[in-house]
């Protein structure tokens, strides 16, 4: 994949690594990369604690790893606080009302609320949702709900425990239109 | 009252069919790993949310040592820093604590060079490696359903190499929920091993989930010990009765004030007891989710309640010297401190002094929980005693572990 073994990120100044995250990220956070989440506005800890597991490999995403690999903690929190500060804006998938409705209606007994907060805007370790991309988010919830998401919250995959790929779907465009 | 036996019979089926399948969908009619939590009817503001834990380095000067309060003669201070998320300790023959993690995936061996600790990260990119054991010049780690054993480890730090794998052997589910593990050698040698309910509140699959087990060391020979366990994230062997206690988390969204987390003990002769999960918790409350008729009956009830949400994890009996006697074989349990609960709870070390089945709770550690502000500053989460009889405490939430030592005020003989 793209970088890889390109350990002179560790040297790199934050301007220059941020380039490289803005490549598929959106140089403002927000992606219009298909299925590559968007960073801006999601909670501080949050990025941190992410970067922190590519960096360790125990979240394993090609790309990924290899640009954080060698990265001290410092250097880690700098990029997590450039994104959270970046501003967020609406996505450029379609979204559908129906499944918002729909995802709406999902959302209250999953208690997505308690933890990512009634806004979606999520809270220290837990992710933003709103305005995230949809196809992301199907991602996602997808390897939650199988099992494959390495490095994940254990309670995430309980909350998806046999939730069928319509309703995740659903539940996609309900936290994109928030 | 046919319910029980019927129940288990089911679940022994299953597992006979689970064993090389993927038990996490191997669900018998009538169970389900799907959450039964009715989070309107507990009333609880449902902002609660588990708290989070740094990933990233606690400077020195912000462990919150000062803030530890202790019963007159003892001292605490910092032994060891810079490991963040360590939680398990086990310590190894040539004297390497080797210490466990869940989210950051690392394991760190603390090493003592002239009186000075240094620590290093001895494993990394497992998946919640909190279940470790130490046998033989051999470190087990326990990952979700994955295990490991490293061989005269102590002679490899630098370079631990590849390690033998047992996953196949030990056949535990694949599921993640309150399936980290908590692992130990008991006094007959085998390695005992939870297995949580992945759910808050569920009809797990009896066979498979809410349980301890035991096994040979190399995975063959499975045994249940116990049934019906929410989650233990600790257990230990009284010095004298060789019997089994473990805490075990109680479910949340049923209240603030419970239903309580609970000190259990396996009597002699009792392995295979059935401990409530999930129709019957605490001192005999019945699930108000999920119901059935006569919640409790063929129920072991607790040694002792824990308090409400305060997630008792580690406990370990004291048989050092260097506390006075009335500390001998009385067992310290750790409390990592409430999130389900709006006045937060727990954040400290009680002793539990047992008399045959029960066991009465007393303060030991405390000041890591700000009651006016509803505020903690660190999460005690396991133990660990040293040769010199002093008590090491793993603070998860400061990547720090705190000594704590008993100085005799009369310089007499205890």
């Amino acid at each position: 994949m793209f970088w890889s073994g390109h350990a002179f990120t560790q040297t790199m100044p934050l301007a220059e690594r941020l380039k490289l995250c803005g490549a598929c990220h959106g140089e403002d956070g927000n992606s219009r990369t298909p299925n590559i989440p968007s960073l801006a506005g999601q909670p501080e800890f949050f990025l941190v604690n992410q970067l922190v597991l590519f960096r360790e490999g125990v979240r394993k995403i090609p790309g990924m790893s290899e640009l954080m690999t060698g990265l001290k903690d410092d250097d880690l929190v700098a990029l997590a606080r450039h994104f959270a500060a970046l501003a967020v804006k609406p996505g450029d998938e379609p979204v559908d009302p129906a499944l918002v409705e729909r995802g709406e209606r999902l959302a209250g007994p999953m208690r997505c609320a308690s933890c990512h907060l009634p806004s979606l805007a999520g809270q220290e370790q837990m992710p933003r949702l709103a305005k995230q991309r949809i196809d992301y988010l199907i991602h996602a919830l997808k390897e939650f709900r199988d099992g494959t998401r390495s490095g994940a919250d254990t309670l995430m995959s309980n909350v998806v425990i046999g939730v069928p790929d319509d309703d995740l779907a659903a539940l996609a465009h309900y936290a994109a239109s928030k | 009252m046919n319910l029980i036996p019927r129940l288990l019979a089911v679940a022994s089926t299953v597992a006979a069919i689970a064993v090389g399948t993927t038990v996490a969908n191997a669900q018998p009619p009538g169970f389900s790993p799907i959450d039964r939590t009715d989070q309107k009817k507990s009333k609880q503001n449902p902002k609660l949310k588990g708290h989070a834990v740094p990933s990233t380095i606690t400077p020195v000067e912000k462990i919150p040592v000062d803030n530890l309060r202790l019963p007159a003669s003892f001292k605490a201070e910092i032994f060891s820093h810079g490991h963040p998320g360590g939680r398990t300790m086990v310590r190894g023959d040539k004297g390497t604590i080797f210490m466990g993690t869940r989210i950051i995936g690392r394991v760190y061996a603390i090493i003592d060079r002239g009186g000075k600790r240094e620590t290093k990260v001895l494993l990394q990119g497992l998946t919640q490696p909190n279940g470790l054991a130490f046998r033989d010049g051999s470190l087990y780690v326990f990952a979700i359903h994955r295990v490991f054993r490293y061989d005269n480890i102590e002679d490899k730090l630098d370079n631990p190499g590849e390690p033998v794998e047992l996953t196949k052997a030990y056949n535990l589910p694949d599921t993640v929920h309150h399936n980290w593990k908590y692992v130990a050698f008991g006094p007959d040698g085998k390695m005992y091993v939870q297995v949580g309910a992945n759910c808050n509140i569920c009809e797990v699959n009896p066979g498979i989930h809410g349980q301890i087990r035991r096994y040979n060391p190399d995975g063959t020979g499975m045994e249940i010990v116990a049934r019906g366990v929410r989650n233990t994230v600790g257990f230990d062997w009284h010095p004298l009765t060789g019997e089994l206690w473990f805490t075990d988390n109680g479910r949340d969204w049923a209240g603030d004030d419970g239903p309580q987390d609970e000190l259990n003990r396996i009597a002699r002769g009792q392995e295979g007891a059935f401990f409530g999960f999930p129709y019957c918790h605490a001192n005999g409350i019945p699930d108000p989710d999920v119901r059935r008729p006569n919640p409790c009956a063929g129920v072991t009830l607790p040694a002792a309640l824990i308090g409400p949400h305060s997630a008792g994890l580690g406990i370990k009996f004291y048989t050092g010297t260097m506390f006075p006697q009335a500390y001998r074989n009385v067992a310290f349990i750790a409390r990592r401190g409430s999130w389900n609960r709006e006045q937060k709870f727990g954040y400290d070390v009680v002793v539990a002094r047992t008399a045959g089945a029960r066991a009465t709770i007393q303060p030991f550690m405390t000041g890591l929980l700000d009651t006016g502000r509803n505020e903690f500053h660190g999460r005690p989460t396991y133990l660990l005693q040293m040769p010199d009889g002093a008590l090491l405490v793993s603070d998860e939430q400061n990547g720090a572990t705190y000594r704590i030592s008993y100085t005799n005020p009369r310089g007499k003989k205890k």
